[in-house]
């Protein structure tokens, strides 16, 4: 028990530690000294959390939820009961050691990766807070720590994404990024608010029992809420806008952000809150089809996006998708295991790509790559396994939890066969858009750059532009700095995206129907109250067909890809004019941009600017405004001109206000 | 002949500062430099530690000495913690100071000691006459300290406005305290609420509420309660800045002390004609105070309006009249010296460096040029205001809490209102440290001690604005150093304040539940 808390402490310290010590000591460390204690740091944090594990496991089944209060922070007469709690079991600890384990890779990536960058500490200094805040949040133990932890996500998120602060348009990702997370903080904090109404406890556990107190009205509502928020964070339809823009940071800060954490918060949040959840199906309801609606769109979209980075982006909010989908149905353990498996291939996707962008020296186009097969085998090897597994094609590891995802989810019956049908449908796209990125970047004619690299010597361009905007700026701004690096040619990147591509291929053996099902067993404590957790069990014939089908698709979608973009690439132009409104569709994104900014922004703007010129000079400023300044002016003026400086008239204010004192009490006399 | 038996145990906090300020003034006395600029001072930290050490001894005493004229209990005790701690923090900014050079060492620090011993003595008191005694042991050598900067005229009139005004108040209080021993035939606090309690007539005893009012009103001028803080703002302003410190956190909470004992303890059986009023002054006072600073340039001006409406949301925690009011009062007594001691710290230190005085500009910038400064400075303000994650924040939400559970729903309102008010006149200080653009470096004069040659040339920099940032991002050594006559000593006192300050906020827990115990003292509360 003791050593469990130990444990999970140690886990959630050591990297604000690492956030201090290079925060604070960036002018002692040279050289790549931020960078070997910003990952040491993080492997320690790892080491703790399989030992958190370990500790945990040795506990009897029903003891497996250990809260750790640290002290109570504010204790107010029967109202609000604030510790400074973690909570231990099953579901967070398993997110713990995903989170920590991908993390020190990508940390171990970033070491070369941004070697060349000046800023170097500071970017260590921000990851390992990001980290951090990201384990204050999944290690949280009552709401009031996971409001903190998921407002510090959102902040690091914002220091990450905008960290070249002089690229333009990172800033802009960077706040567009920050104002979507701060709307899902409100929805959460609005959340947290109708639940707490009805339990009177921020305490997790107290509150999951205490359920039944609320009212449903007030449960539903609050579910809802906790949903925008798990929206905002996990980039799921409407508010995924940001997710795309988002890729402006260096390529390890979107693998970190994009894979393991902060995109899966609000799956966790969903799982976490369960016992809220099955009480309030319209909610759950909610969540299952916007998550649906999210894996398909976003699907569209990255069969179309020609920016390297954002296809894998696109690919994130799908696979989020379908993740919110399970937990939202009910398929929590197959919702987490698709979460565990996606961080490594989708990290190793990002750091695939970041290669490939390094030895293009920053471009991330995929109109402009081609045939980097021979130059970057390593690379290549890797982005392929992190595609194979991630378009579903057995036995690497995204097959086994999509397949799980969707075999749960089919077993609701009822109007889930409908997003059953999406997700294979999706699953399709998936494999044809994974196997186009690989197809166009690692084959055919070799680019110009990729010839280069054959003959030893990275490219590097003469004018460094903004990938985005395509303006030239200066090299100070980091990437594309005056160093490049890619995996080729450096042991740590190489290192990390090994054990990358080993956890892609076989994560997902830990959990194969009927052979093992180590998982299930595994977060059995978190859900075992679960109704669904009880009911839903697909039958063998369901489970084996799903997969059948889910291999089947993969290889076709493959073979699709292959068809268009190596056979025939004239295919490719023949169907973008005959599908030409859908192809325009999707390469806009389905519009979403546009439409949040017709239904929210403009109206916001216009409403905005009528509050400012009228409402607000006139009767805010006039009237609310204007009289309480003017009260406080006038005041401020009239106590201060009573400051004279003349002890007469101190005496006198004194002797004044001594009168006015003792009249009231003989009055009372 | 057998003299009574002397509990030399429970004086020993009292016999230790009245001790030690002798040794000091003695010791000051020798002529060499060492003695007289590092010994003494020394000998002042240690005489306070000793003091503080001992109260710590008799903590849990709970027992009444010398003729039950001085009561040990644990809030004395905690207060006199408080004075201890307020006491090293003036010694150390007053350690290279121009004060005690102009007024003698030995002289300057022992009225300093003497005045923590009337503070000892004033929130042990139990009675009124060393009640008086203990007021006036703490205020005349005030008087005098704020006038130890001879040469400044700014100094010696705020010493004699202090002593003008502060003699109106001991006046008023002393009066008071007669009316009330002729309405009750007694001097004692726990007996005068004895009869107070017997004798339900006296509640509408013209004698006995004059003796209220002039009570409250004598003790709410020490406190700078609104409207007789008029003097808060020149005496703060013109005193010396350690002295100011001093005076605005030890002197803020031994008036406390003595109100809490007063009171929650002698005046308890007619807590009901004193509440309204001191409710009413508390809402003057954070209403006066929080407009008067707003349009402050003087940082120490600035502070001392701000003390003004803390000390009407200190008052808010003495109208409930139950232990969670003590308990908050305490609370917020103890961070209340925390943050301030560190916004002072910083006046005194940048009073030194730049020639610009207390004057809001002095800390332009400082955000770049002394992170060391200015994150102290940013804590304590964003703490006086209240923000989470300070001291401030978890002192309000106690004092709230104790108002709302007292019935009094409308002051923790008016207190709200007063901090959010306040964010005004505190955020302006924290812009102009991050905000503002640092002051061009000091010309040297020439003949002000340094010489053309020997002081390094300001180093040219090159390439503009861009470089400027680099070298401020990865290469802060040419900044950091040089000599800019930055004493250690205020440093740290700001740093460690402004640590504490944190740690009150973030993990509030051990000093919850000393303010507990202290707040048990009070048998007769709820």
């Amino acid at each position: 028990m003791t050593s469990v808390k130990t444990f999970a402490w140690l886990t959630l310290l050591l990297p604000l530690a690492g956030c201090l010590i290079n925060g604070l000591g960036f002018r002692l460390l040279r050289g790549r000294m931020p960078g070997y204690v910003g990952t040491a740091v993080l492997l320690g944090s790892f080491v703790c959390a399989v030992l958190m594990l370990f500790a945990l496991q040795d506990l009897p089944e029903e003891r497996r939820q250990v809260e750790a209060v640290a002290w109570e922070y504010m204790t107010l007469k029967g109202s609000v009961d604030a510790k400074l709690m973690l909570l231990v079991d099953p579901l967070s600890v398993f997110m713990t050691v995903t989170i920590t384990g991908v993390s020190t890779l990508i940390h171990l990536y970033s070491i070369s990766y941004l070697s060349g960058d000046r800023g170097y500490a500071r970017y260590f200094s921000y990851l390992n807070f990001f980290v951090f805040s990201m384990l204050l949040l999944i290690l949280a133990g009552s709401f009031m720590i996971l409001i903190v932890g998921w407002a510090f996500v959102g902040a690091a998120s914002y220091l990450l994404i905008s960290y070249w602060y002089r690229r333009e348009t990172a800033t802009a990702a960077g706040m567009k990024a920050f104002v979507i997370n701060v709307l899902g903080d409100v929805g959460l904090v609005l959340g947290t608010f109708f639940i707490f109404r009805g339990t009177g406890t921020l305490d997790f556990l107290e509150s999951f029992e205490r359920v039944g107190d609320v009212s449903s009205g007030d449960l539903t509502a609050g579910c809802i809420l906790l949903l925008i928020g798990a929206f905002a964070k996990s980039a799921q339809i409407p508010l995924h806008t940001w997710l795309p823009d988002a890729m402006e940071g260096p390529t390890p800060v979107s693998a970190l952000i994009h894979a393991a954490t902060m995109v899966t918060a609000g799956v966790y949040l969903i799982a976490r809150m369960w016992p809220l959840f099955e009480q309030a199906p319209n909610a759950a309801a909610v969540g299952a089809i916007v998550g649906c609606l999210t894996l398909f769109v976003s699907a569209t979209i990255g069969l179309v996006v020609t920016d390297l980075k954002r296809i894998i982006a696109y690919s994130t909010m799908s696979q989020i998708g379908y993740m919110v989908m399970a937990v939202s149905s009910g398929a929590y353990v197959a919702g987490i295991f698709h979460f565990y498996t996606h961080a490594f291939f989708k990290a190793l996707l990002f750091m695939a790509a970041g290669s490939v962008i390094a030895a293009m020296a920053g471009v991330q186009n995929i109109d402009r790559m081609r045939g980097f097969r021979t130059a970057m085998p390593f690379t290549f090897g890797c982005f392929v396994v992190g595609g194979l597994s991630l378009a579903g094609v057995p036995p690497f590891a995204g097959f086994f939890s999509k397949d799980e995802v969707l075999a749960y989810v089919a077993d609701r019956g009822d109007w889930h066969i409908a997003l059953v049908v999406v997700g294979y449908v999706t699953a399709f796209i998936t494999a044809v858009y994974t196997f186009r990125m690989i197809f166009r970047v690692f084959f055919g004619e070799p680019s110009p750059e990729a010839r280069e690299l054959e003959d030893g010597h990275l490219h590097h361009a003469d004018v460094p532009t903004n990938p985005v905007s395509g303006e030239a700026e200066d090299t100070d701004v980091g990437f594309p700095g005056p160093e490049h690096h890619i995996a080729e040619r450096a042991l740590p990147m190489r290192i990390a995206m090994g054990l990358l591509a080993l956890g892609a291929i076989v994560a997902g053996w830990i959990q194969i129907p009927n052979v093992t099902e180590a998982l299930d067993h595994f977060l059995e404590p978190t859900f075992a109250e679960s109704r669904f957790h009880e009911e839903l069990h697909p039958s063998d014939a369901l489970t084996f067909g799903g997969m059948a089908l889910g291999a089947v698709l993969s290889i076709a979608g493959i073979a699709v890809a292959y068809l268009i973009w190596m056979k025939r690439p004239a295919i490719a132009t023949t169907l973008r004019e005959r599908f030409r409104p859908l192809h325009t569709l999707f390469a806009n994104k389905w519009y979403a941009d546009e439409a949040l900014d017709r239904l929210f922004v403009r109206p916001g703007a216009w409403f905005g600017r009528f509050a400012q010129h009228t409402f607000e000079r006139v009767v805010v400023d006039g009237l609310f405004v204007g009289g309480p300044v003017g009260l406080v002016r006038a005041g401020s003026a009239a106590v201060r001109s009573r400051q004279s400086g003349f002890l007469r008239a101190y005496a006198a204010l004194m002797v004044l206000g001594l009168a006015g004192v003792v009249l009231w009490f003989l009055l009372r006399a | 002949m057998k003299g009574p038996s002397i509990d030399w145990a429970g004086l020993s906090p009292v016999l230790a500062v009245m001790g030690g300020a002798m040794i000091v003034l003695l010791t000051g006395l020798l002529r060499s430099r060492f003695v007289r600029e590092s010994l003494v001072p020394l000998l002042a930290i240690a005489t306070l530690a000793t003091f503080a050490g001992l109260s710590i001894w008799q903590w849990d005493e709970g027992k009444d000495i010398v003729s039950a004229a001085l009561r040990v209990d644990t809030f004395a005790m905690y207060l006199n913690c408080l004075f201890a701690v307020a006491g090293i923090a003036a010694v150390l900014l007053s350690w290279r100071a121009l004060a005690p050079r102009e007024s003698a060492h030995g002289e300057y620090y022992s009225l300093l000691l003497f005045s923590i011993g009337g503070m000892a003595v004033l929130v042990a008191a139990q009675n009124t006459v060393t009640l008086f005694l203990g007021f006036e042991l703490l205020s005349i050598p005030l008087y005098v300290l704020c006038a130890t900067e001879m040469r400044r005229a700014s100094s010696l009139e705020s010493g004699l406005k202090y002593l003008v005004i502060g003699s109106v108040g001991s006046a008023t209080l002393v009066y008071g305290l007669a009316l009330l021993y002729g309405a009750t035939g007694s001097t004692d606090f726990s007996e005068m609420a004895g009869i107070l309690a017997a004798r339900g007539d006296l509640a509408r005893d013209s004698l006995l509420l004059g003796g209220v009012a002039l009570v409250v009103v004598g003790l709410a001028f020490k406190a700078s309660v609104a409207p007789f803080h008029q003097w808060t703002p020149d005496v703060y302003e013109g005193a010396p800045t350690p002295i100011t410190s001093f005076m605005a956190v030890a002197t803020k909470a031994a008036a406390f002390g003595v109100l809490l004992r007063m009171m929650d303890v002698a005046l308890l059986p007619v807590a009901e004609d004193w509440g309204v009023v001191l409710a009413a002054l508390a809402v003057v006072s954070i209403v006066v105070g929080n407009v008067g600073a707003l349009g402050q340039s003087s940082l120490k001006r600035l502070l001392a309006w701000s003390s003004v409406a803390q000390a009407g949301y200190l008052l808010a925690g003495v109208v409930v009249a139950t232990r969670l009011g003590v308990q908050a009062t305490v609370f917020y007594l103890a961070v209340y010296m925390l943050m301030t001691l560190a916004a002072f710290a910083v006046v005194v230190a940048r009073e030194r460096e730049t020639d610009l005085g207390d004057h809001v500009d002095s800390v332009n910038g400082l955000g770049w040029t002394r992170p060391w400064l200015a994150w102290p400075l940013t804590i304590a303000m964003l703490s006086l205001a209240g923000l989470p994650a300070t001291g401030g924040f978890i002192g309000k939400i106690s004092l709230l809490e104790a108002t709302v559970d007292g019935g009094w729903t409308w002051l923790g309102i008016a207190i709200v209102l007063g901090s959010a008010a306040s964010l005004a006149y505190y955020l302006r200080v924290i812009a102009a440290m991050w905000m503002r653009p640092a002051p061009a470096a000091r010309a040297v004069p020439a003949l002000a001690g340094g010489s053309q040659e020997l002081d390094p040339p300001e180093a040219p920099r090159e390439g503009g604005a861009t470089e400027g940032a680099f070298a401020a991002e990865h290469d802060g050594h040419a900044d950091g150093d040089g000599d800019r006559r930055g004493h250690w000593e205020v440093t740290l006192v700001a740093v460690v304040a402004a640590i504490a300050t944190l740690a009150a906020g973030i993990y509030p827990d051990p000093l919850f539940d000393v303010a507990r115990d202290a707040s048990e003292s009070f048998r007769a509360l709820l």
